[in-house]
């Protein structure tokens, strides 16, 4: 009984991802280049011209999107409502946004008062990319976190849309870096410009990414199922 | 098994050794191809050196009011327009369109055109490295300065080498100077007067320039000089801020323009019968070129040709035809024709020294242009009274006479160079060049000994006489130019094939390096993938990628300037693999962190040193602002950054105290690490005394502050003495293998550290402590994978992300200690803390111990800590294979970054910063690899001196 139950539970959780994953994809796949768009044509302002307004912009439309879809992917639905697991998402921005100024600031990102504004935005667009995810979803579940982001094992359809993202927005951030010593002298070679590039086009790819994994793992099941 | 394994390990000792053979040898070739060196000789011209010359005849020696070559000019005011290119001067005609900076010097165009005779314009060909340090010497000298000048000038920039100003000072002329500081420099006390500028801020273009133009007009309104210097930097620092294509550049050249105007205006009302510029040469010219983009240095057309403008303000009495060269000639922009000579830059200090009549510099290559020679009007006053007689004499052949007569001294002065040079330097020219050059030379003096004789005879048939000259003429240009070629090929061409072959042994090297640590892991039965978790496998592709990733960053210029971050950026990168393992194995969080903290702490003070770079090498860069008001912050501040130090100076030896007391440490190795103890509290009192001292008596200033230093060299130098004896004759066999090596190793880097602290200054400690912390999590976090495993596998390999990690740590404090690879990075300094006389070998190692203490001795020294601190249960021949993997496997990651730097400056040979960036970084690598081969040699022989005692009886 109890076991069927569990199955049926999972089950149904499977399906909700990937109904969940498909407005994830409508929702976050989207907005991002629209919100450039929308940026560059309503308000004229773009990442080069006004980096911290764009990026602040970005997490301004991102946050309530991811906060209520990843809101309903919460685990442990019994114990925690909707409400619950959006606050939670909530208190993991700042937080998620501070663990990331840091890494960035250890990986050489300048300090200054005259950064300060464009490292706060980053590293909230980030914390919206990566941290806010998990922390919408597994609340402060030690293990779920230390299996997504030290072992790189996500099991299930909620792992893989939580876990390729986050990966993929650091990584790319993280070759986003690179061209920032050349010296082409081209604006968009400042901190942080290339690096939300890189970090939105790694995002983007591995939401993409997740989305195939997670309709082959759809496919398959059913394929299993009948 | 026995004998096995002691063929083995014999086998593997002399790996290091092999592999440092091979870079040596490898190194060599491709310097001997890419580093071009000369020597400078430290002769000088005197004016009585020319009665050793063929050229005077015992009739005509009368003349002893006369040096080389009689005077032909009085005055001489050489305005140097800084990165002058050839198109700021030539007409626009001359170019396949026209461009917006093109005929903006309208006054330098108009006279040429007008006075063909007395006013020219040259394109002036320079030779690269066109740096305008290189080229103001190479202006002066006559000579070709290559990347390095073997000589006497260590760390001075001033020249000591024979040259054009030396020689007008030594005759007696006065040479006055405006503008540039870099002459100031170069000739610390040879101008009369001087009115330097700084010239580092580019981002300055105007100081240097408006102090010339104060000065400039009032002083040729004086008669107290022969020789004016005004150097302008403005068209430079435009092109480097702005490019070429820009409206500060055409600003500038239009008040350049101007002032030329005022100039030329002021010297023809002074030029007329006893004015004070009856007899004056006016120079305008450039050092070098630039490119669009406004960089030089290296030898691309646009930034090798600049040009020069010479007037005469004496009606010359002929002109002079076209023979002796092909000038360019074309429509102006009035239809009018108008031709262009070409020059060498060479040839400058031959021609104005023969000019004003004084010897010619002895390192001089260059021949007497005969442009511009026969542009002043006194060439052709010869004193021959004789010659009048012959009145159907052309005044062409007396010109021309006197023009061999020159080119006569001058190739006599290149000859006895080149012989000399041959016989004195250590790497001279091939013996057939110097043959065939000696045969060109024999002929030409041959010739002219016939020719002369025909002078002297004939009376009347004077006509004949020319065709002879003509020949003579070329005789002598033949040779000069042959010289010229020869010295080139020697100087200023990279020899492709001998860089090729030294890159190749390179790759040898590399491969064997690379088969020598699979052969270790074989026989051992351990490889990286053996333990089957995908761990030890992410940690070699790891290590792999971030080595791959640094060294293929090398071939940018960029990346090159920026070495201390981008090693930073991947120390951290790994530090933050690191962290995720720790979380991933819920161990040593602590260390991780603290790991991530250090290599913040690393990256602000890489950034520090960044920015006396920037200071220094005209990289100008925002991002310094901050930590230079930081620096010159409150008064406390300075307190806190004199006591800081000293605290972790005594928290150091406190550490060591721990050592000594807590482990069972006996004998020798006590004695060093008391010894280094002792050396802390004297680097402390020193720092001590000497920022106190300065209100007290300096007389005992003089002497603690030599003092001190001296002791601990002596201390340091007998700790090492001792742990080579404990090496030879002390065979602890008490001790297991692994407390043995600790000791060791503790012992040995205790007995360098207290003299690399002490050169490094007050940061010292600081670096000390911060590589303590950062070998310590190195070491720590070395053991997650091991502690999971609970010692299974004992034979298990090195992580190569370990290793990599220790030389990026390396590589960090490197630049963390203000190094930077460039010659101006090295801290003169700290080779002169202890001793107040320079004595080349002395200084030279202190100066090495300083630069490489942090980022070669210690780390290679300290590299058995990683090894020694893995294993609770552990043999100790496994630790031996282990460390010499370790070591391998850093000699790995250090070659292999080299060779990449000698493929980058193999294709970047005639990059613009060759000379100011790759060569500098280049020269640092090889030194740093060749050092870290010897060291990683003597390590290993100081780690397995016991094994071949112990182990076959174990």
């Amino acid at each position: 009984m109890s076991t069927n139950a569990k199955v049926s539970a999972a089950a149904e959780a499977e399906a909700e991802a990937e109904v969940v994953c498909v407005q994830l994809m409508l929702g976050l796949v989207l907005p991002l280049p629209l919100t450039l768009f929308i940026a560059h044509n309503l308000y004229s302002i773009n990442l080069l011209s006004h980096p911290s307004l764009t990026l602040s912009l970005i997490s301004v439309i991102q946050c309530p999107i991811v906060l209520l879809l990843y809101g309903r992917l919460r685990k442990n639905r019994k114990h925690c409502s909707y409400l619950k697991a959006v606050g939670r998402g909530l208190l993991g921005l700042p937080i998620g946004a501070l663990v990331n100024a840091l890494g960035a600031i250890a990986l050489g990102a300048p300090v200054g008062t005259q950064y300060f504004s464009q490292t706060l935005n980053w590293s909230l667009m980030m914390s919206l990319f990566t941290i806010v995810p998990a922390a919408t979803v597994f609340g402060s579940s030690w293990k779920d976190w230390q299996r997504i982001f030290a072992h790189t094992k996500p099991m299930g359809s909620v792992d893989l849309i939580i876990c390729l993202p986050a990966h993929g927005a650091v990584i790319g951030a993280w070759f986003g870096a690179w061209p920032m010593p050349l010296d082409w002298e081209r604006p968009w070679q400042e901190w942080p410009i290339c690096v939300s590039y890189g970090a939105m086009v790694g995002y983007l790819v591995a939401m993409v990414a997740s989305f195939g994994c997670v309709a082959v793992r759809a496919r398959l099941q059913h394929v299993k199922r009948e | 098994m026995e004998r096995w394994w002691r063929w083995r390990s014999g086998s593997e000792k002399w790996v290091p050794w092999l592999i440092l053979l091979l870079h040596i040898v490898s190194i060599l070739i491709f310097t001997r191809g890419f580093l071009l060196t000369r020597t400078e000789l430290p002769f000088y011209s005197h004016c009585s050196d020319a009665s050793q010359s063929p050229c005077f005849s015992s009739s005509s020696s009368s003349n002893s009011s006369r040096c080389w070559t009689k005077p032909a000019i009085d005055r001489l005011v050489i305005i140097v327009l800084d990165a002058l290119r050839f198109d700021f001067v030539a007409p626009s005609t001359f170019f396949e369109e026209s461009k917006p900076w093109m005929d903006k010097l309208k006054v330098i165009q108009r006279l040429a055109s007008e006075r063909g005779s007395s006013a020219r314009i040259f394109k002036a060909i320079a030779d690269p490295p066109t740096t305008s340090l290189q080229r103001l010497k190479g202006l002066t000298t006559g000579g070709l300065p290559t990347f390095i000048d073997v000589g006497n000038s260590f760390g001075a920039p001033a020249i000591v080498e024979d040259n054009f100003i030396h020689q007008l000072v030594q005759n007696g002329k006065r040479v006055v100077m405006m503008g540039d500081d870099t002459w100031t420099q170069l000739f610390p006390d040879h101008f009369k007067k001087s009115f330097p500028y700084p010239s580092f801020n580019v981002k300055d273009l105007h100081t240097v320039d408006n102090g010339c133009i104060d000065h400039l007009l009032p002083t040729l309104y004086e008669e107290d000089w022969d020789v004016l210097i005004a150097h302008f930097l403005g068209v430079d620092h435009a092109g480097h801020i702005f490019g070429v294509d820009s409206t500060p550049m055409i600003e500038k050249l239009e008040q350049y323009n101007a002032i030329l105007e005022k100039v030329i205006e002021m010297l023809e009302s002074q030029s007329g019968p006893g004015g004070i510029h009856e007899n004056t040469l006016l120079l305008v010219m450039g050092d070098h070129g630039q490119t669009l983009n406004g960089d030089h240095g290296g030898g691309s057309p646009e930034e090798v040709e600049t040009s020069m403008f010479a007037m005469s303000f004496k009606k010359p009495i002929l002109s002079i035809p076209y023979e002796f060269h092909t000038p360019t000639c074309e429509q102006d922009l009035d239809g009018k024709k108008f031709c262009i000579s070409s020059i060498q830059q060479l040839d400058f200090a031959v021609t104005m020294t023969a000019l004003l009549g004084v010897p010619f510099p002895y390192g001089s290559i260059g021949r007497v242009n005969a442009d511009l020679y026969g542009l002043v009007a006194d060439t052709l006053n010869l004193e021959d009274a004789r010659l009048e007689n012959c009145q159907n004499q052309s005044k062409l052949e007396q010109w021309m006479q006197n023009y061999v007569n020159v080119l006569c001294i001058n190739s006599w002065q290149v000859k006895r160079y080149v012989d000399v040079y041959s016989a004195s330097s250590v790497i001279g020219f091939s013996h057939e060049d110097l043959l065939q050059i000696a045969d060109i030379y024999a002929q030409a003096e041959e010739n002219w000994s016939h020719t002369k004789k025909s002078l002297l005879d004939k009376n009347e048939c004077c006509d004949s006489l020319l065709p002879a000259l003509k020949r003579q003429i070329d005789l002598y240009v033949n040779f000069l130019t042959s010289v010229a070629e020869l010295a080139r090929s020697k100087w200023t061409e990279f020899n492709l094939n001998m860089m090729g072959i030294g890159f190749g042994i390179m790759l040898v090297s590399l491969l064997i390096h690379f088969l020598a640590i699979k052969r270790v892991n074989k026989q051992y039965g351990a490889s990286f993938t053996s333990r089957g978790d995908s761990g030890i496998s992410f940690g070699l592709i790891c290590a792999c990628f971030v080595v791959i990733i640094r060294a293929s960053s090398f071939l940018s210029n960029s990346y090159i300037l920026e070495e201390g971050k981008v090693a930073n950026f991947l120390l951290a990168t790994t530090g933050f693999v690191k962290l995720r393992y720790s979380i991933m194995k819920k161990k040593m969080l602590l260390e991780a962190v603290v790991f991530v903290l250090l290599i913040t702490f690393c990256r602000f003070s890489i950034e520090v040193g960044l920015s006396k770079q920037a200071a220094t090498s005209q990289f100008l860069n925002e991002s310094t602002s901050l930590m230079t008001s930081i620096a010159s912050g409150l008064p406390s501040w300075t307190l806190i950054a004199k006591v800081v130090p000293l605290l972790v100076l005594i928290l150091l030896a406190y550490l060591l105290y721990k050592t000594i007391s807590s482990r069972s440490c006996k004998g020798i190795w006590k004695y060093v690490i008391m010894g280094t103890i002792l050396s802390y509290l004297l680097i402390a009192v020193h720092w001590a005394s000497e920022s106190s001292i300065r209100s007290l008596a300096l007389v005992s200033n003089v002497i603690g502050r030599n003092c001190i230093p001296q002791i601990i060299y002596t201390i340091g130098f007998g700790q090492l003495l001792l742990l080579a004896f404990g090496w030879q004759f002390n065979k602890d066999k008490f001790f297991d293998g692994k407390e043995n090596l600790v000791i060791k190793t503790i012992g040995m880097l205790s007995a360098w550290s207290s003299v690399v602290i002490l050169l490094s200054g007050q940061q010292g400690p600081l670096v000390a402590l911060a590589s303590i912390i950062g070998g310590y999590c190195i070491v720590r976090l070395d053991n997650i994978e091991q502690d999971a495993k609970d010692n299974i596998c004992d034979v298990s390999a090195v992580d190569p992300l370990s290793v990599t990690q220790w030389n990026l740590l390396a590589v960090c404090l490197f630049f963390c200690t203000g190094h930077w690879c460039a010659f101006d990075g090295l801290r003169y300094g700290a080779a002169f803390i202890g001793f107040d006389e320079f004595i080349l070998i002395r200084q030279a190692i202190l100066l090495t111990i300083d630069t490489f203490g942090f980022s070669h001795i210690l780390p290679i020294f300290g590299l058995p800590f990683l090894v020694a601190c893995q294993y609770m249960l552990s043999q100790k021949r496994f630790i031996l294979v282990r460390l010499s993997q370790a070591y391998m496997m850093y000699g790995l990651i250090t070659a292999a970054t080299v060779t990449v730097t000698m493929l980058c400056v193999t294709i970047h040979r005639r990059h613009l910063m060759v000379w100011g960036l790759f060569a500098p970084k280049f020269v640092f690598d090889v030194v740093g690899l060749i050092l870290a081969d010897v060291l990683i040699c003597l390590a290993s022989l100081f780690c397995f001196g016991q094994v071949e005692d112990d182990v076959p009886k174990s």
